[in-house]
């Protein structure tokens, strides 16, 4: 087994989230390895597209869904551009998956609270469709969502935020967009404000967040005025990468490989880390 | 371990069978410049010769290789992995550089292991060389390394007087010396105290002592010291240290393509580049200089350590001899470990 070895993948289905956003659809194209792949919520992969190079993605895709695996990539560099050039058949390679999990063992009897902003919402999509999934909606208590964008155009994943999620058991959505917007009837302001101002309790619960970096900092700072401890918050680094596993040195903070020891960490994790992502 | 003699004037004619067998890989000289290369003949071989200017590890680790080959012909995908390794003799290791070897095991062997690293390692015998002087730049007995000892090779030779002091330390070791046992004699009285008596001469020769003691905690205390941007702001970013270090092990993954065929492969890369850590975002969580030195030195003298629990420096003085505007990693940490905090 060759880590570094691209499985060769065809993109099924293209669907377009935002002006600049699309979810790729990909099916490894060996039938076995597709059955035998298995992730965790808030793991990564590596994408290939021959000619221009690799990059690594989140999975957006719950580790319960069978069918295929889904990337949401915004369009920024060159493999994330060449990326949205192609079109459904295109092959392109995965190797993976890649990183550690949200803790969704030990979120069992727990509340969730999710918070995202713009595409950010990606990693933190797995989580929430495996704990929604049939066979594991009685492990967990309910959940929140608070999501935000710049715009109505810019949230991501429409469907879900605003009809299977709201709809399900137990499932509460907040969305806001940044300035207010003709056919907009929801809140507007940015989220850290809007988490200010819904006060979530947090009595028995996990925090799982991830955006920009401004907004995490301030919702952080909104998180601890409402109780919130370190170790009950989550988020997702980003870390330039070219291996995935551990050898290659870039993605490190400080003795730690994101692409290893995380992408996850709770804020007690980091804070324990040099201020290097 | 068992011990035997190599007259002197054998050692070419060993090699020379070696040659026959396996890809022979030497010092040898390149423009006055010293480099581990595989030879065509024993006569190229620079024997006597201190340290190499890229270090052997790119033996294993090469500056470029290959990883696979890809054709997109058709709209389809086939990819073929470049995969290879011959079975080869690494000859005239020092011990600084043996160590190297322990130190870049510990991030390529790690699960899940580098393939190509791997197959070259496992397929590779290690012959090792005892120095006969110490370089001005030199510091490895600051981590524990003798310039006589062997630990990390197959077989390690001590020149002593008109013989070697053959060391078989691993069983590929014995397998080789066995192969070719009738270039070896048996171990006469008195070789192994010349080999001690060697080991302290040179430990008299070091011309600065170093002291590593504490130094991967005393560090973690001074990450925001303002010393690193001190330091950096006669560092010209080259990298060179990066280049010539025996356990840098960073590396750049990219396409070469032509039309529907191409080729990705990877190359050494350093971590004092701007663009090492460049996010697609335009973010870079090292965007200042200092942050990149600082970060170069962390890994060697803590990161390392921290991580694998082996040191991430042998004390071979290669950046400290090539360092355009003498960064000596010996002044570092001696500064380091008098900073208060």
């Amino acid at each position: 087994m060759n880590p570094l070895l691209p499985k060769p993948a065809t993109i099924v289905d293209i669907i377009r989230e935002t002006g600049d956003v699309k979810t790729f659809r990909v099916v490894l194209d060996d039938p076995e390895e597709m059955a035998a792949w298995t992730h965790k919520p808030g793991q990564t992969a590596m994408l290939s597209v021959f000619g221009v190079g690799e990059a690594m993605f989140c999975l957006a895709s719950s580790p319960t869904c069978r069918d295929w695996l889904e990337f949401s990539i915004r369009r920024a560099g060159k493999v994330t551009s060449a990326l949205h050039e192609l079109e459904p058949e295109a092959k392109i390679g995965v190797r993976g998956p890649y990183g550690n999990h949200f803790p969704y063992e030990n979120m069992q009897g727990k509340n969730l609270l999710v918070i995202g902003g713009g595409i950010g919402l990606a990693p933190l999509r797995p989580l929430v469709n495996f704990m929604l999934a049939p066979e594991n909606r009685q492990h967990y208590g309910n959940i929140e969502v608070i999501y935000g964008a710049r715009s109505y155009g810019d949230l991501c994943y429409k469907e879900e935020v605003f009809r299977v999620w709201p709809q399900a058991p137990g499932v509460s959505v907040f969305t806001t967009i940044d300035a207010p917007e003709e056919g907009w009837s929801g809140h507007v302001g940015f989220v850290p404000a809007y988490v200010e101002e819904l006060k979530p309790s947090p009595e028995n619960k996990f925090v799982v967040i991830c955006g920009p970096p401004v907004m995490i900092r301030f919702t952080l700072k909104a998180l601890g005025e409402l109780g919130f401890e370190e170790k009950q918050i989550y988020t997702t680094l980003e870390m330039r990468m070219k291996c995935g596993i551990g050898k290659c040195g870039r993605c490190n903070v400080g003795a730690r490989f994101v692409c290893r020891d995380g992408p996850v960490f709770n804020l007690a994790e980091l804070k324990e880390l040099p201020p290097e992502y | 371990m068992d011990s035997k003699l190599l007259k002197k004037e054998k050692l070419l004619p060993l090699l020379d069978e070696l040659r026959k067998e396996f890809l022979l890989v030497a010092p040898v000289e390149e423009d006055a410049l010293l480099f581990y290369r595989p030879v065509e003949s024993v006569a190229e071989i620079k024997l006597g010769s201190g340290r190499s200017v890229v270090p052997p590890k790119e033996w294993f680790f090469p500056q470029a290789e290959s990883l696979y080959r890809y054709s997109t012909e058709g709209g389809g995908l086939v990819l073929e992995e470049t995969l290879a390794a011959t079975p080869a003799v690494l000859f005239g290791i020092h011990p600084c550089d043996l160590r190297s070897f322990a130190v870049l095991d510990a991030v390529f062997l790690q699960e899940p292991v580098d393939r190509y690293y791997t197959l070259r390692r496992e397929k590779t015998v290690i012959i090792g060389i005892s120095c006969t002087a110490v370089c001005p730049e030199c510091f490895c007995s600051a981590y524990g390394i003798s310039p006589v000892e062997g630990t990390g090779a197959d077989v390690h030779l001590s020149e002593v007087g008109a013989v070697y002091m053959v060391e078989v330390l691993t069983p590929k070791g014995k397998e080789l010396v066995a192969r070719y046992q009738e270039f070896f004699e048996d171990q006469v009285a008195g070789v192994a105290e010349a080999k001690e008596a060697r080991k302290e001469t040179l430990s008299g020769q070091f011309t600065v002592r170093v002291t590593v003691d504490g130094l991967p905690a005393k560090l973690g205390s001074l990450f925001d010291h303002p010393y690193w941007e001190e330091l950096s702001r006669r560092c010209l970013g080259c990298g060179i240290c990066t280049y010539v270090c025996p356990t840098c092990h960073c590396f750049d993954i990219t396409d070469v393509c032509r039309g529907f065929e191409g080729k990705r492969f990877r190359c050494w890369d350093a971590c004092l580049f701007r663009d090492y850590t460049l996010h697609t975002s335009g973010h870079n969580p090292r965007h200042a200089l200092y942050q990149r030195l600082r970060n170069r030195f962390f890994h060697k003298l803590k990161y390392n350590h921290d991580r694998y629990a082996i040191e991430g420096c042998v004390g071979c003085g290669r950046c400290v001899a090539l360092c355009p505007v003498n960064i000596d990693i010996r002044e570092v940490i001696a500064t380091v470990r008098g900073l208060g905090e």
